[in-house]
């Protein structure tokens, strides 16, 4: 029983962080019906981003996301407005390869500048965990679950609340009718991306004193978003938060009950058959 | 004969009826028109004909045969074949190539589906264009193209969904004299047009839907004096 | 695709069939007048890329499903004929059709899981199949070795009766094997294309809605497509493990390596049948120049930079391993300014020029 609540917690406490990643994925779907393979690779740059500011400025990886968020939301506008534009009415599948030649030149810029070796972020909490009847509860997953949980309800707040944030989620739900109404389109393309990209260099930020650093560790990552987001549904913040706790919850019982080695496999068996038996995702049609 | 029989079909979607209980037959040979305001479920019937959709409830038999559950392409080998109110072309195939597709039902020599390619292609003047790409095409020929492609098939029966929709009106009247030509080979059809003038023109036999309900069937003449019908229609054109 | 009669056209037809003669027998006659293993085995792996785009382009190219799990059955096909011979002492000549027989039945399963999924969610889904089998190789320790691999040590000596074929111990017989599986994979393809199945395959592309009522078993065309495109990519698998005498679940079975099958035909040219070929002739030199730092040696010798100077090391250092950098800018050049490839980019030119004339 013990061990059934330790895999449940670090469960639900990684899978805050995969819900980052999820969230940024869909907004970007939803919004642009693009699936971003990139976006792994753009959560691997905040996840150097985060090593530089910790090794050559002292800067806390928390209190980085500070730094970080917003310069990889100025890389997301940047990227979309360069290259995603041009390709918004172009076959599905170019905009696939165009987003996996992105990923690459991301990763392989980063192994010359950085080399392909493992860096390793090490606080003086890395390693540190609460004790709590017997189950120990990781200290900086703690941390980055509460701030993934803020930035979550901000990000809810900002498009439930804020004009923007209505003017994304009409955009998501018709890009037509949301063009006739007189919103700029385009703009909300970019602040899509740009959120989308910023919330996975967070996620970036928040795993690395726990993750080892390397060029190619975005894959892994691109794959687990896809994952998060059709199981809560293509375009459902809330279904992707959702999915982020599911796989996370579904990787450390796959670990324990499994085998480390085969985590990932239970999380793409569970992919496929969401993928089969229920194809709009866990929630239904739900958007946003 | 009844080359087709519609026994109470109905169609829902989630809770929405497109369809219900919509029963009439059809004689083979017959043109029957198939009108309806907005929205009254003609095409979704014809989705639920040939097997795009299995209907919620009741049967649908195509020369005697139960058609419920048989696949699209299933009931385009039976004979049933049907046009899409919005065109779809293979874009990036020529317009013989198009053709030959639905030939190729029929056939597995591609020298005898480029023989009645190239004939179907004759009957509705587009062989002209054979060699173009039938992506490029402007919208009438589109719609000729569609009514080649599924000519090609060697059908009983047509199921011609709006193919006169977006056109001038000397196209229209091609399309019109195509109908007429297409009946006197023998091919029964089922047509969906918008326009009253034309399907009063060309029609053996209306069967009227509103709201997804049959409001009645009957020859032209019937159909356009019936009060159901006058009112549905001003209903809609006065809303 | 119109076989006109006219005598200008078969005119054509015959000049081009004598050029492809021309080119098969001078690629034939090759290794009699290079000696260089390296030269040969830059030819190896076009013959190999060409190979693996071919096949991909069936599926990917005729048939518009967008495969980016291929990797699986060039892994399946790799693993299976190099186990077979280096744990039971199979020859490859005979363990090649038992990949592809255990290539067929993954790809029979795969399809009928991903065949029911349309655009993005079925490229998701290839994904996960052959990131399941990759894992799956990496943890099944005990049949392959897991994450260290399977080094082939000898391969068997090919004899009909008591003749000796050949011993493996050059290039040359890769060369052949790889020429010959090439020109087969290209024969295949000209075929489906000249078939009902090419007008099938891409009417499926183009519409699978408009094909399916048109009475085309759309799951069952898609299936032979894949049927197809999986076989041949075993051999391309098959013939790479023996050629290179290794496989890992990292070279044989990445995403990489899937993403790699589907650069070569978006660069050449998607859905045609030289495409892939184009492809492979711009990549591999490409990636091969990059790797062995003949870029960054004529660099230095233009004289503009100093080897000795500190871009020079870079340079020297960094260069060879900035190939997959190269990839991804093709790429994203590639679909922003000819999304029809290379081919369909000089074909555009060329209708252009000649406009420009008349």
């Amino acid at each position: 029983m013990t061990i059934f609540l330790q895999s449940l917690i670090s469960g639900i406490l990684v899978g805050g962080v995969y819900a980052l990643i999820g969230i940024g994925l869909t907004l970007i779907f939803g919004v642009m019906r693009i699936i971003n393979f990139a976006h792994g690779d753009i959560m691997m740059i905040g996840m150097y981003l985060t090593y530089m500011l910790f090794s050559m400025a002292g800067i806390d990886p928390f209190v980085s996301v500070l730094i970080s968020f917003p310069l990889m939301y100025l890389l997301g506008v940047f990227l979309q407005k360069v290259l995603i534009n041009r390709v918004l009415d172009a076959l599905p599948q170019n905009q696939i390869l165009l987003t996996i030649g992105m990923g690459l030149i991301m990763s392989n810029t980063m192994m010359l500048a950085f080399t392909s070796d493992y860096k390793i972020l090490s606080t003086t909490y890395s390693s540190s965990s609460i004790s709590i009847g017997g189950i120990s509860i990781s200290q900086p997953l703690t941390i980055s679950f509460l701030i993934t949980a803020v930035i979550t309800a901000g990000l809810y707040w900002f498009l439930v609340k804020t004009n923007t944030g209505q003017a994304v989620r009409a955009t998501a739900q018709d890009r037509e009718a949301a063009q006739l109404m007189g919103i700029n389109v385009k703009r909300m393309s970019g602040i899509a991306f740009g959120l989308g990209a910023g919330l996975a260099g967070t996620a970036g930020a928040l795993i690395s004193p726990t993750y080892y650093i390397f060029p190619q560790v975005g894959s892994v990552f691109t794959l687990k978003a896809f994952v998060i987001t059709v199981l809560g549904g293509m375009g459902s913040v809330v279904g992707a938060a959702i999915g982020g706790v599911i796989v996370g919850v579904s990787e450390s019982m796959g670990a324990v009950y499994i085998s480390s080695g085969w985590k990932d496999v239970v999380v793409y068996v569970i992919f496929l058959l969401v993928l089969l038996f229920k194809p709009s995702g866990l929630l239904g049609k739900s958007r946003m | 004969m009844a080359i087709l029989e519609i026994q109470h079909v109905s169609k829902f979607f989630g809770g929405l009826a497109a369809n219900s209980d919509v029963s009439f037959s059809m004689e083979e040979g017959m043109i029957m028109g198939l009108i309806g305001p907005n929205g009254a479920g003609k095409t979704t019937l014809f989705n639920c004909i040939t097997g795009y959709y299995p209907p919620s409830k009741g049967d649908v038999f195509f020369k005697g045969r139960r058609m419920n559950g048989l696949q699209p392409d299933k009931v385009c080998k039976l004979g049933m074949v049907r046009t899409w109110q919005k065109v779809r072309p293979l874009g990036k195939l020529s317009v013989v190539d198009n053709v030959m597709v639905g030939a190729l039902c029929r056939t597995n020599s591609l020298r005898v589906a480029r023989e009645i390619a190239m004939e179907q292609i004759e009957v509705v003047h587009l062989s002209h264009k054979a060699d173009f790409l039938a992506g490029g095409l402007p919208i009438g020929e589109r719609k000729k193209l569609e009514v080649a492609r599924v000519l090609a098939t060697k059908p009983d029966l047509l199921l011609l969904d709006e193919v006169m929709g977006g056109l001038n009106p000397s196209e229209s009247e091609e399309i019109i004299r195509l109908i007429l030509d297409i009946k006197a080979r023998g091919v029964s059809q089922m047509v969906i047009e918008h326009d009253m003038k034309t399907i009063m023109r060309i029609s053996d036999r209306i069967v009227v839907l509103n709201s997804g309900e049959k409001l009645t069937e009957g020859s032209p003449d019937e159909v356009v004096q019936n009060q159901a019908v006058i009112d549905a229609y001003l209903g809609e054109s006065h809303a | 695709m119109a076989t006109t009669t006219t005598t200008s056209s078969s005119k054509a037809a015959l000049v081009k069939l004598a050029i492809a003669l021309l080119i098969v027998g001078s690629l034939f006659a090759v290794p009699r007048y290079v000696s260089s293993p390296y030269a040969l085995h830059i030819m190896i792996l076009i013959f190999l890329s060409t190979i693996m785009g071919e096949s991909w382009n069936i599926l990917g190219g005729y048939t518009g499903q967008y495969s980016v799990g291929h990797a699986a059955y060039f892994g399946v096909g790799a693993y299976t004929t190099v186990m077979l011979m280096q744990f039971r002492q199979v020859p490859p000549w005979i363990g090649v059709w038992a990949g592809i027989a255990a290539v067929l039945v993954v790809a029979l399963i795969i399809g009928s899981i991903c065949f029911r999924l349309r655009g993005p969610y079925f490229v998701l889904a290839s994904i996960a199949v052959a990131e399941i089998m990759r894992l799956s190789a990496t943890n099944l320790n005990s049949i392959t070795k897991g994450a260290e691999g399977i080094l082939a040590t000898e391969i068997p000596v090919f004899k009909i009766g008591e003749h000796v074929v050949t011993d493996f111990l050059t290039k040359v017989p890769f060369y052949y094997i790889g020429l010959s599986l090439a020109l087969i994979t290209i024969a295949v393809t000209w075929g489906v294309q000249h078939s009902k199945l090419g007008y099938y395959f891409q009417a499926i592309r183009e519409d699978q809605d408009a094909a399916h009522s048109l009475g085309i078993n759309i799951p069952l065309y898609k299936n032979i497509g894949l049927a197809i495109s999986a076989t041949l990519t075993a051999l391309a698998g098959s013939f790479y493990a023996i050629y290179v005498g290794f496989v890992d679940p990292t070279t044989v079975l990445s995403l990489d390596l899937s993403v790699q099958i589907v650069l070569v035909c978006i660069i050449g040219g998607i859905g045609t049948i030289y495409g892939p070929v184009v492809g492979a002739i711009a990549l591999v030199p490409l990636s091969e120049a990059l790797r062995s730092n003949v870029i960054a040696e004529g660099i230095f010798k233009t004289g503009f930079v100093d080897p000795a100077s500190a871009t020079g090391t870079f340079l020297k250092e960094n260069l060879a391993h900035a190939h997959v950098l190269i990839y991804g800018i093709l790429v994203v050049i590639v679909i922003l300014f000819m999304p029809e490839g290379v081919l369909g980019f000089i074909r555009k030119l060329g209708s252009r020029m000649k406009k420009g004339k008349a």
